[in-house]
């Protein structure tokens, strides 16, 4: 079972497999970074906090 | 000892595999649990859509004092998208994955950019509205951020619902897909109706506060629900990801799709007969307020009406699909019931019939339901394996740019007649009239167009004594039988 030195565990997916599923998350949190910026300026616009 | 060790790494496995977003095996049937769980994904596209023709419409133009047709054209940006959709669903069908998965990486894509749009809409409507220092900033900012909002939105709704029908068809045999369609399509109804009166509770009375609270309440709620809806739904393909595919351009796999099969013709039917029915969605509640003095209450519920119509269509679709009736039949009988529906609600102002009225809505409704349940699952029904994606993209591309298109038009249509000069001497139903008349044009010209398809596709099956693709063919005596009944009904329409 552990003998795939592909797979990694604890999930048995294969490096690249692993690799993608975390592509997924990182992607995740840039966009997710990228929108919240882009509300905080818009939000400053409207309603400056910053003097 | 070993076997200690084995069972150790087995149940670390399982208890990794638990987190892990894929479906472990394909499975053979999906029950109906996991597919009321998919079609969440349709919640979340009504509900977007309510939010932005709906709810936004109203407080951008009352609440905001954002010029009406500053709203219009943002509104209609999602629309520009649409076409695309044909190109996303391609996309998904060659995507190429080390997990061996299609759809979910699209869903999951669309899902962000539905729930980044909707993060910064609020932010970006007020500062379009000039809410406190905004007032001073350039108008581009408000206007720029409005667009990005509404666009993003656009695309994440248009991809989710393509890919996520994609992936249901996938998920199911021939003989379940009208099940599917009825599901997907009454989910949608739900996300609609349910989101349009969450919305109008919670934003009463209106502050700013609120808007942010709502738009950006909606956003999680799109994430939740779609990461809900697309949790171990596709399955992990190791075979897949290690074959190396050569995939058509997307011409030739258009060409594909096309070719030696009636997939035009019933994209044609499709935008005919949703704009037939899609026209008057936003004008029928001002027609009975207006001419038949109905109260805000009763033409809410004339909403009610329809969408229950609507409902019951979806369920008698799905009764007679699944006990094996033509889909393209089904399509055509509602088409026929639109004919007598718009006569009833066109004779109903003049005659000052409040029950005509009603029960022409409800027809209405009902022969809607079973458009659009009959020519979705002869889409899906049509689509090769292979490009599913492709079929259902079309699909949308067409009755989204349609829905879209009949909306805005008959509004425009009711405005220039009612800007006329002399308009004030009209009849009170005169600028309702030419829309409604209109919509029955169109629906006549679909029913053509649909007897022409069935004529095309018999003549079809007659060439390449084609068996439609089920799992449980006929016994040879009633194919046989099925097919000379076509060439009776090719010959007895003066046919070769």
């Amino acid at each position: 079972m552990s003998d795939d030195p592909d797979k990694v565990w604890p999930t048995g997916l294969t490096l690249k497999e692993a690799e993608e599923v975390h592509s997924y998350l990182i992607d995740g949190t840039r966009v997710f970074g990228a929108i919240a910026l882009l509300a905080h300026v818009l939000v400053a616009v409207s309603t400056p906090w910053l003097g | 000892m070993f076997s200690f060790r084995d069972t150790a790494l087995r149940k670390i496995q399982t208890i990794g595999m638990r987190y892990m977003p894929f479906a472990d095996v394909a499975t053979e049937a999906v029950p109906l649990s996991r597919l009321l769980r998919l079609s969440l994904f349709q919640v979340t596209v009504g509900m977007a859509l309510v939010l932005l023709v709906g709810t936004l419409n109203r407080v951008m133009i009352v609440e905001l004092g954002v010029p009406a047709t500053l709203v219009g054209v943002m509104l209609a940006l999602p629309l520009v998208f649409a076409p695309f959709r044909a190109l996303i669903g391609y996309k998904s069908d060659i995507h190429k994955s080390a997990l061996g998965w299609r759809r979910v990486p699209y869903i999951w894509k669309g899902t962000m950019l539905q729930f980044g749009g909707f993060a910064i809409m609020p932010f970006a409507l007020l500062v379009l509205s000039g809410f406190e220092e905004a007032a001073d900033a350039p108008a581009w900012i408000g206007q720029s951020a409005a667009a990005l909002a509404f666009l993003l939105v656009g695309a994440g709704v248009h991809t989710v619902q393509t890919v996520g029908l994609a992936l249901a068809t996938d998920l199911v045999e021939v003989e379940e897909q009208p099940k599917v369609v009825g599901l997907m399509y009454v989910m949608l109804l739900v996300g609609m109706i349910g989101s349009a009166l969450v919305f109008g509770w919670l934003l009463e009375p209106y502050t700013p506060g609120k808007l942010v609270q709502v738009v950006q309440g909606a956003a999680v709620v799109t994430v939740t629900l779609n990461l809900l809806a697309l949790w171990k739904q596709e399955p992990r393909d190791r075979a897949r990801a290690a074959r190396v595919e050569t995939h058509p351009e997307f011409r030739d796999a258009w060409r594909m799709l096309v070719e030696g099969r009636t997939a035009v013709g019933l994209l044609v039917v499709i935008a005919l007969g949703t704009m037939g029915f899609g026209m008057a969605d936003v004008l029928l509640e001002p027609y009975g307020g207006q001419v038949l003095d109905l109260s805000v209450a009763m033409t809410t519920r004339l909403t009610a009406v329809l969408a229950g119509g609507g409902l019951i269509g979806f369920a008698v679709a799905s009764k007679v699909l699944l006990d094996g009736a033509d889909p393209v039949d089904v399509a055509w009988k509602g088409t026929l019931i639109g004919i007598p529906a718009f006569l009833l609600i066109i004779a109903a102002g003049p005659m000052g019939q409040t029950a005509m009225f009603v029960i022409g809505t409800a027809l209405a409704g009902l022969g809607a339901g079973l458009f659009g349940h009959g020519t979705l699952t002869a889409t899906m029904r049509a689509a090769p394996r292979a490009q599913v994606g492709l079929a259902l993209g079309a699909w949308g591309a067409v009755q989204a740019t349609a829905a879209g298109i009949a909306v805005a038009l008959g509004g425009i249509i009711r405005d220039v007649i009612v800007a006329l000069p002399g308009s004030e001497f009209f009849r009170p139903e005169t600028p309702y009239t030419p829309v409604f008349s209109l919509e029955l044009a169109l629906l006549a010209i679909a029913l053509v167009v649909i007897l022409r398809l069935k004529r095309k596709q018999a003549r079809l099956d007659q060439t390449r004594h084609y068996h439609p693709p089920r799992q449980d063919r006929p016994d040879p005596p009633a194919a046989q039988n099925a097919f000379h009944a076509a060439e009776a009904a090719t010959q007895s329409r003066g046919y070769p």
